[in-house]
């Protein structure tokens, strides 16, 4: 207790640099945690976008249909699948999908797609489809042969809603399929490939169409509990019939992950060498303080205080400093992040980028996570107090004399 | 993810039937592969047996993939390899959609939608999986003794055994092309596609001669893929009947005829 | 005089060397840091870039007008020639060629998959765009024939085939029919832009000619320039001289690019200044203790007759030697780690997936640009300079003269 009543004593006395010691470290700690808040923010709602405009957190599909998505891989019992996920914890929602090629006719010309039967309220709850609406509106469960399609398909097609289509495709069976359909809503995800190919229709009326009753392409499935959905796959896949696999989205998007976690490395990269430089500078404001006080530790040196007892009065000060500024840093850190994470911050002119990548978001939210933020204030405690030590070592080594000595 | 978006929406991926009828165009009418050379004369007995000048068919095909088993019945009017209308009358879902081709355009009419759409290339070109006859097959009319140099390897009592080689300019996707044909009929009985390394991707049966006026004709063919992935696929076509070497009205080879014979 | 104050400097710097030795080990960290990460940042984004210029749209690329919404073989370069006349006479270009392009079909016994058609002339390419470099597998050469194909890397992957074997591509040709060729597979191009990767069949210029039926005409006219700042220039040349077509920069056809470069900018702005400022605090603290404990040393001098000038003069001289030796030892290590990641490259194949994703290398090649020590110099020099105004105010109030008598 003597050593913090000396040491708080001291930072008094020496408020300047006590002053600059906090401020930067303070100041490194906040930007720590909000770098930190960012990067990982702005990933996960970049996954997070690509996950959610369509591809949903776990899939389920039947085993072969990675390799060989073919009309032969289908899940051809929905409703066991079904039964599976609907008695299984953990599930906020989930719908199955028809998806199918097909030829869209219009008035003048003839284009391939993408023709999905969906749950549309289901599909409400998993996906980005029906909050990406631009004109018209979403499905409902009930639609006959409304097609609720993307915006660029729409220009390729030259329709607009209320205008009709034609569709052809296979069916489930290999039979024609073939039926005009009224365009009810245009969609606009942002991502271009999707919007030029990509239209729905109600599932019940497309199982009709296709001779797809009770199969599926896949189902998608939300967790109740998102960052969890690899232990949800996991345990579907034990409850699941063999031929179908669960798996999240870790996998089926593994790619974007990596490439996620490129970025993090440069990330740290670069705050590494700014931290670099602001212990050098802790550095040498230490030094400049303990040998400013070289005269003071040789007198105490002399009166016989032990070395050992020195250096815990110096690691003393400078752990309550770290302390200080640690917990001040992470706080305005911690108040920026959950500000930014509630706010999020837009980048209007990096859109086209995000769209390249298949993104589709420009508005970033800082990630809050209290954790996380503890991590950060304990390695900046780490190198904080780790930066006082060589000169505080340094300093306690030179002999009494010469410390009384010190100019 | 996004790179399965693209997968799922690739075309590739799923399978476009209308092919299946696109596929007789070049089976039925062009005929199968046959070869050139020292064995120019059983080519050309071969390719003379199964193109007629015109033909009139009735058939059935049956497509049997792993899960299901589905018949559709036909009725097809050609004129050579370059002109040809089919009309689908079984199962009664699908009667009446009809099928153009005029040289290399395609066209079909969906008597649902009561439009008639004209098949884009691309979609010709589509790849498709699930049925078993390639996409070589459908597009291009591929003339055996143009694409192929052929080489007699052997012969039995009944049957010569020709080797097929694709010429190197010929654009066709098979390396080797072994066709067993009957002495009795000039017409071949069983024909092995193998790829350039020599792995059998296809054999194609033809089986249950039959006469039809003057012409001896296999009415029965079937299609089996080879690749490991297929293993349970299989298409039959079985001719009912059969009409050669008659006057066709040219009038089913116009756009019109498309919507006017879907009845 | 200057002698003597240089001399002086040099005096104090040394008496107090382990500081001063960490104030310059300070400076000189964050160069190496600040470099390392400028030159490979940079070499990351150019990278990508310079992918894209030089296997697709040069600095600028002609085509007919809408070419890029509605592409076809109606829409051509109808006068090739006379467009390269007239380039050929610019001093500013360096290089041109043209491509013929059209969305066609690939095709093995056991595959088949859409893909874009390249007609082009190897020769030309490579000495326009290098595009031998990006050989993966095999030979660039059509083969005396003609009969070769390069194809993408991915799409070679998703087609399964490997150099030596063949292949059918088909399109629709200028007729409106179906033609097919068969070539063999030459070799592989991963040029790392994803479009081409995904989809590219290069065929010699003639053979897609025959193929397509287009005896004349190209869809593009690619440019690149010697001088990268002329872009607008000759851009602006080409739509005078051309009208009737479109010309577009590279950054127009590819803007997420253009935008990423822009991100990357920023973005080292902003670490950059971070850093320079945290350092300048580290040598305003050196100083500011320096000027202090010399006061009394000052108090002398002045009275000896020194001028604050020369006083003011020699704390300049003090800060700018910390400053510079700092400079060269950051700009010895951080151009000596460039130089190595230039000749060698950063491997990051263990992220080659996420890497992919991004349309980037897997070993990055480090830039060395004159302008990253140009900069470095500026700033040190303002560091220096900015650290020392405020101790030396310190020390003009507070009349060294009179604190000879002080202690």
């Amino acid at each position: 207790m003597m050593f913090v009543h000396f040491a708080m004593k001291n930072i008094r006395a020496y408020r300047n640099r006590s002053l600059v010691t906090l401020l930067l470290t303070t100041l490194t700690t906040a930007l720590l945690v909000f770098a930190t808040a960012f990067m990982d923010g702005s990933h996960q709602k970049m996954l997070q976008n690509a996950v959610e405009i369509y591809p949903g957190y776990v899939q389920v599909t039947h085993q072969d249909f990675r390799d060989q998505p073919s009309l032969d891989n289908m899940i051809f019992d929905a409703k066991a699948v079904r039964q599976v996920l609907a008695t299984t914890p953990g599930i906020a929602a989930f719908a199955a999908r028809f998806e199918s090629f097909v030829l869209f006719a219009g008035a003048e010309k003839a284009v391939g797609g993408m023709l999905t039967g969906i749950e549309p309220t289901a599909e409400e709850k998993l996906s980005r489809l029906a909050s990406s609406l631009v004109s018209g509106a979403y499905l409902a469960d009930h639609d006959g042969n409304q097609l609720y399609m993307g915006y660029e398909l729409a220009r390729r097609l030259k329709v607009k809603v209320g205008d009709e289509l034609s569709f052809v495709g296979t069916g489930a069976d290999y039979s024609f399929a073939a039926d005009n359909l009224l365009v009810k809503g245009l969609f606009k995800t942002g991502l271009f490939e999707f919007d030029a190919s990509a239209a729905f229709v109600s599932k019940g009326y497309f199982d009709q169409v296709m001779a797809a009753a009770n199969y599926a392409s896949h189902f998608i499935v939300l967790p109740a509990n998102p960052s969890g959905a690899d232990l949800l796959a996991a345990e579907l896949n034990g409850r699941l019939d063999q031929q179908y696999l669960a798996e999240s989205w870790r996998t089926t998007m593994a790619g974007l992950v990596q490439a996620m976690l490129v970025d993090s490395i440069f990330g740290y990269l670069t705050l590494a060498v700014i931290f670099i430089v602001i212990f050098f500078v802790i550095l040498i404001y230490t030094w400049l303080t303990v040998f400013a006080r070289m005269r003071e530790i040789g007198v105490l040196r002399a009166v016989g205080t032990m070395p050992g007892q020195i250096l815990q009065m110096l690691v003393t000060e400078s752990v309550l400093l770290a302390m200080a500024s640690v917990v001040l840093g992470g706080l305005i850190g911690g108040a920026l992040a959950y500000y930014f994470h509630l706010h999020p911050i837009y980048f209007s002119f990096s859109e086209e980028q995000f769209k390249q990548y298949g993104l589709a978001a420009s508005s970033m939210p800082t990630a809050f996570a209290p954790l996380v933020i503890l991590r950060d204030m304990a390695v900046m405690f780490v190198l904080a107090v780790g930066s006082t030590l060589y000169p505080i070592i340094k300093a306690n080594r030179v002999s009494p004399m010469e410390a009384i000595h010190h100019v | 993810m996004l790179l399965q978006i693209r997968d799922l929406s690739n075309e590739e991926c799923m399978i476009y039937t209308k092919v299946l009828a696109v596929v007789l165009f070049s089976v039925l009418v062009s005929g199968t592969p046959v070869g050139a050379s020292p064995v120019d004369d059983i080519v050309k007995k071969v390719e003379d047996n199964l193109n007629g000048k015109t033909a009139f068919m009735q058939f059935t095909m049956v497509v049997q993939t792993k899960r299901s088993k589905r018949t559709m019945k036909m009725d097809s009017w050609s004129i050579g390899k370059d002109k040809s209308f089919i009309k689908i009358t079984y199962p009664g879902k699908d009667s009446g959609i009809t099928f153009l081709k005029v040289d290399k355009a395609m066209w079909q009419y969906v008597p649902r939608i009561e439009k008639t759409i004209k098949i884009p290339a691309s979609m010709m070109l589509q790849s498709w999986m699930g049925s078993d006859f390639s996409n070589d097959d459908l597009v291009r009319e591929s003339s055996i003794s143009e694409d192929y140099r052929g080489v007699l390897v052997g012969e039995d009592e009944a049957e010569y055994f020709l080797d097929l080689f694709a010429r190197p300019e010929a654009p066709v996707v098979w390396g080797r092309i072994r066709m067993h044909i009957s002495k009795k009929y000039f017409l071949p009985t069983t024909v092995s596609y193998y790829d350039e390394e020599g792995v059998l991707v296809r054999v194609l049966d033809y089986l249950e001669i039959k006469s039809f006026g003057q012409r001896s004709y296999p009415t029965h063919w079937l299609m089996r893929p080879q690749a490991p992935e297929k293993t349970d696929h299989l298409t039959e076509i079985t001719i009912d009947h059969a009409v050669f070497d008659e006057a066709i009205d040219e009038e089913y080879f116009s756009k019109r005829a498309l919507k006017r014979f879907s009845q | 005089m200057f002698r003597v104050l240089l001399r002086i400097a040099l005096l104090s710097l040394r008496r107090r060397l382990s500081r001063s030795l960490l104030v310059i080990a300070m400076i000189a960290m964050s160069l190496w840091g600040l470099l390392f990460m400028e030159g490979l940042y940079d070499g990351m984004t150019e990278q990508v870039i310079d992918n894209a210029i030089r296997s697709d749209s040069g600095d600028l690329s002609l085509f007919a007008r809408e070419y890029r919404l509605d592409p076809g073989l109606e829409r051509l370069l109808a006068e090739p020639a006379e467009i390269g006349r007239f380039l050929d006479e610019d001093s500013r270009v360096r290089s041109h060629v043209s491509r013929l392009r059209q969305d066609g079909l690939i095709a093995t016994a056991h595959y088949s998959r859409n893909a874009v058609i390249y007609g082009v002339d190897l020769g030309a390419e490579d000495r326009h765009g290098r595009l031998a470099s990006y050989l993966d597998a095999g030979a660039y050469d059509f083969g005396d024939k003609g009969r070769g194909a390069l194809l993408g890397a991915r799409l070679a992957t998703k087609m399964k085939v490997t150099v030596g074997q063949k292949i059918v591509v088909s399109a629709q040709n200028s007729a409106n029919d179906v033609s097919a060729l068969s070539l063999r597979v030459v070799g592989i191009l991963k040029t790392n832009n994803m479009a081409l990767d995904e989809n590219a069949v290069f065929i010699e210029m003639n053979k897609a000619r025959e193929l397509l039926m287009v005896p004349e005409g190209v869809s593009q006219l690619s440019v690149l320039l010697y001088n990268k700042e002329k872009v607008a220039a000759v851009q602006q040349g080409l739509r005078v001289r051309f009208p009737e077509l479109d010309v577009l920069g590279w950054d127009e056809l590819y803007p997420a690019l253009r935008q990423g470069r822009e991100m990357m900018e920023i973005f080292n702005l902003i670490t950059s200044l971070l850093v320079f400022c945290v350092a300048g605090l580290g040598i305003f603290g050196v100083m500011l203790v320096s000027v202090l404990e010399r006061l009394r040393e000052f108090g002398i001098m002045l009275a000896i007759g020194t001028t604050f000038r020369e006083i003011r003069t020699m704390v300049f001289v003090e800060s700018f030697i910390l400053g510079f030796s700092g400079y060269g030892g950051g700009v010895l290590l951080g151009g000596l780690t460039l130089l190595y990641f230039y000749n060698f490259g950063l491997d990051l194949t263990m992220f080659s997936a996420g890497l992919d994703a991004f349309g980037m290398d897997a070993i990055t090649y480090a830039l060395i640009r004159p302008s990253y020590f140009f900069t470095a110099l500026a700033a040190v020099s303002v560091a220096t300079l900015v650290s020392v105004l405020l101790p030396l105010r310190i020390l003009k109030k507070a009349r060294p003269i009179e604190a000879i008598n002080k202690i």
